[in-house]
């Protein structure tokens, strides 16, 4: 008892106290070190490099360069990321500012929508001035990387919801159908694929394109098509009308729709099995209830259902984001020498900066960039819907 | 005592299964939601089917658009196994998953049980911190990663194409960590106890009270590490530059710039690739994709 004057001051800590602390820490030391050294560290790691000149060796402190040479003009990002952040002041400003204040509403939600339009112009600007500077490599990647997420997430949860609402009505063969509907989340991505690049090769003997000749529709080039799909589509409409689409606005190529059609080929029955565990979770009495005040079908759906299950929507939408924003594998496979850049989304870019170029440290810079812009996605999900979720 | 809580807390989920199994009537209202679910399977099986069909075809086949073979050819496996060192691979693979399977479930069953269990100050902001890592993409983390594993910042000796470089950054993920303390957190404070009483610590508790009971976690912790080992890519393909350690994900990706136009070959060597994760899926797909349900839910 060499510790008896601390003790004396403090509320007594026993032995048989501290040897529990003792065993807690030591449970718990395994994994906590795992996950810091390979887990926590590495951040900080990546950040350090980053301010580095760093070519297969570490080279001299260059501080905020290897980001300049991403952003290519610091009033541009600061645009772009202030825009970001401006349209959370907007929705704070729509929903809560006023709150107190009588008869204020109106110009909350007035203020609300001139930040937002501020906000527009500023991204827009914003990223105008660092497409002209900065990289564009790691940049088109981002842009790539916004279509696929903002494409995919949406699309696989309606699905989801669809097929999770059609297997909840107790139809015979259930498990089976949740099996099927299952599978491609647990296969291998290197595998499937394979069997995909197979699928949507630009050959017209292949299944792609068989089927769209069963339609009588004209054979695709798939992944090797780097053209807009607003191109292929309404082209010749767009050239009667004078329409140039350009930049953001003409949209994902072919190639990235086919990498999408993948993605929500994988997460679609990974997402409706999620809600068909949610669904499970809404009381019966509730339907009960407003079937018996006379609510129909689709209003109980959009009124008990939809709301009901917010958290896992909510959840989903998340994991949606955090997955279609750090997918590599599959976009690795599919991509070959033809498909040039076209689905290369900012983390095969940042990938290739490393593997193909040497270059470490514009490697770790483009992978903290994409990192907080995760973050902000995260935090703009939280503000938007995480209150509107019943029971979070 | 013990037995009886122990009973109630493993029949409880039987019971509810058995409730929610009501006698199946068939309503002619079913028929739209039917067809709509067999387009979806049907869209869904399609890569798998195409896949199958074609590893069994000629090589004239899979250019003449048939969509069957006409007499299987089972040796196309045979050329590919040989072809592309799917034996080294395979094996590569089980012993991979294997020691990661059995280094989660040791450090995720003692972290989450501690958390669940023991109070030590800083517990939940150890926690939360750990919980944290969950958002940290990938990407952020496989460079600086590589390069600790190469000897670069910490000065070991290089990793490079070892079993340590391939397992230890797997050996403990948050989600699992967090998946064994939900489950901890539900047994009954009074089996503690009564074990303590009896004399027996933590340690013990743990190995013959806790763990008989937790079959269910740790059959889904088992599972979900299985399919993400067995699934690696981005890190294996970085850390093995021979085929000492090469799992098969890897091995198939060289495959696939060997093998070119022989599209029966790649779809054979895919078939090898995916088949084990299938039959694992396939003997435990109930507790498979209720485990998945539940956890994901919780989280």
């Amino acid at each position: 008892m060499q510790t008896s004057t601390t003790a004396a001051r403090r509320p007594r800590v026993s032995a048989s106290q501290r040897r529990e602390w003792l065993t807690g820490y030591l449970f718990v030391l395994p994994a906590t070190l795992v996950i810091t050294l390979f887990g926590i560290f590495p951040i900080a790691y990546a950040v350090y490099m980053s301010l580095h000149r760093w070519r297969v060796r570490k080279g001299a402190f260059v501080g905020l360069d290897n980001y300049l040479a991403i952003v290519g003009d610091w009033w541009g990002a600061l645009a772009f990321f202030g825009g970001l952040l401006l349209i959370l002041v907007a929705h704070w400003l729509w929903t809560d500012a006023f709150k107190r204040a009588d008869g204020a509403p109106l110009l909350g939600r007035l203020l609300g929508a001139m930040v937002l339009l501020g906000s527009g112009v500023a991204i827009s600007l914003g990223w105008q001035l660092m497409r002209q500077e900065g990289d564009r490599r790691f940049l088109s990647g981002l842009m790539r990387t916004v279509y696929y997420g903002f494409t995919a997430v949406p699309v696989q949860i309606a699905l989801a919801l669809v097929i999770a609402t059609l297997l909840f009505q107790k139809l015979r063969g259930q498990e089976l159908f949740r099996m099927i509907y299952f599978l491609p989340y647990v296969t291998p991505a290197v595998a499937a694929a394979a069997v995909f690049r197979s699928i949507f090769s630009p050959r017209p003997e292949r299944p792609a394109n068989t089927v769209l000749e069963w339609l009588g529709l004209p054979p695709q080039q798939w992944l090797f098509e780097t053209r807009p799909v607003s191109q292929i589509l309404f082209g010749g409409l767009f050239d009667r009308l004078g329409i140039e689409l350009t930049g953001f606005w003409a949209g994902p190529s072919l190639a990235l729709v086919t990498v999408i059609i993948f993605g929500v080929w994988t997460f679609s029955g990974y997402n409706a099995v999620i809600f068909l565990a949610g669904l499970g979770n809404i009381p019966k009495q509730l339907y009960e209830a407003a079937a018996i005040d006379g609510a129909t079908r689709v209003q109980q759906f959009r009124y008990i259902t939809v709301p009901l299950l917010s958290p896992v929507t909510f959840y989903l939408t998340v994991l949606g984001f955090i997955g279609t924003f750090q997918a590599f594998t599959h976009i690795y496979v599919m991509r070959s020498p033809a498909t040039r850049d076209a689905v290369d989304t900012a983390s095969v870019v940042i990938f290739d900066t490393f593997y193909g170029l040497s270059n470490f440290s514009l490697a770790a810079a483009q992978s903290v960039v994409l990192f907080v812009i995760i973050l902000i996605l995260t935090l703009m999900q939280n503000r938007f819907f995480g209150r509107r979720v019943v029971g979070v | 005592m013990s037995d009886q809580a122990l009973t109630t807390a493993t029949a409880a989920p039987q019971e509810r299964a058995k409730a929610a199994r009501e006698p199946y009537e068939f309503k002619l209202s079913h028929i739209p939601a039917y067809l709509a679910l067999i387009v979806g399977a049907v869209v869904s099986m399609s890569p798998f089917l195409y896949m199958v069909s074609t590893s069994l075809m000629t090589l004239g086949e899979t250019i003449n658009r048939r969509l069957l073979p006409r007499t299987p050819q089972w040796v196309n496996y045979q050329t590919a196994w040989s072809e592309a060192d799917f034996a080294l691979y395979f094996r590569n693979s089980v012993i991979i998953t294997a020691i990661v399977i059995a280094g989660v479930v040791v450090t995720c069953t003692l972290a989450g049980y501690a958390f669940a269990r023991i109070e030590f100050p800083g517990r939940d902001t150890i926690f939360m911190v750990l919980l944290a890592t969950l958002m940290i993409p990938g990407t952020v983390t496989f460079l600086p990663n590589l390069l600790m594993i190469r000897g670069q910042v910490i000065p070991w000796p290089s990793l490079m194409n070892t079993l340590p470089a391939l397992t230890l950054p797997f050996m403990s993920t948050a989600f699992i960590i967090f998946l064994f303390r939900q489950f901890f957190m539900g047994i009954p404070h009074e089996l503690y106890d009564a074990a303590r009483i009896d004399g027996a610590g933590h340690v013990r508790f743990l190995t013959s009270v806790v763990l008989p009971m937790s079959k269910p976690v740790v059959m889904t912790a088992t599972l979900l590490t299985f399919v993400n080992s067995w699934n690696e890519f981005l890190w294996p393909l970085l850390v093995t530059t021979t085929p000492r350690w090469r799992p098969l994900g890897v091995g198939l990706y060289t495959f696939i710039s060997e093998a070119g136009p022989e599209t029966h070959l790649l779809m054979a060597g895919a078939v090898i690739t995916i088949l084990p994760v299938l039959l694992v899926y396939f003997l435990t797909q109930k507790q498979f994709t209720e485990g998945i349900a539940t956890s994901g839910l919780k989280g």
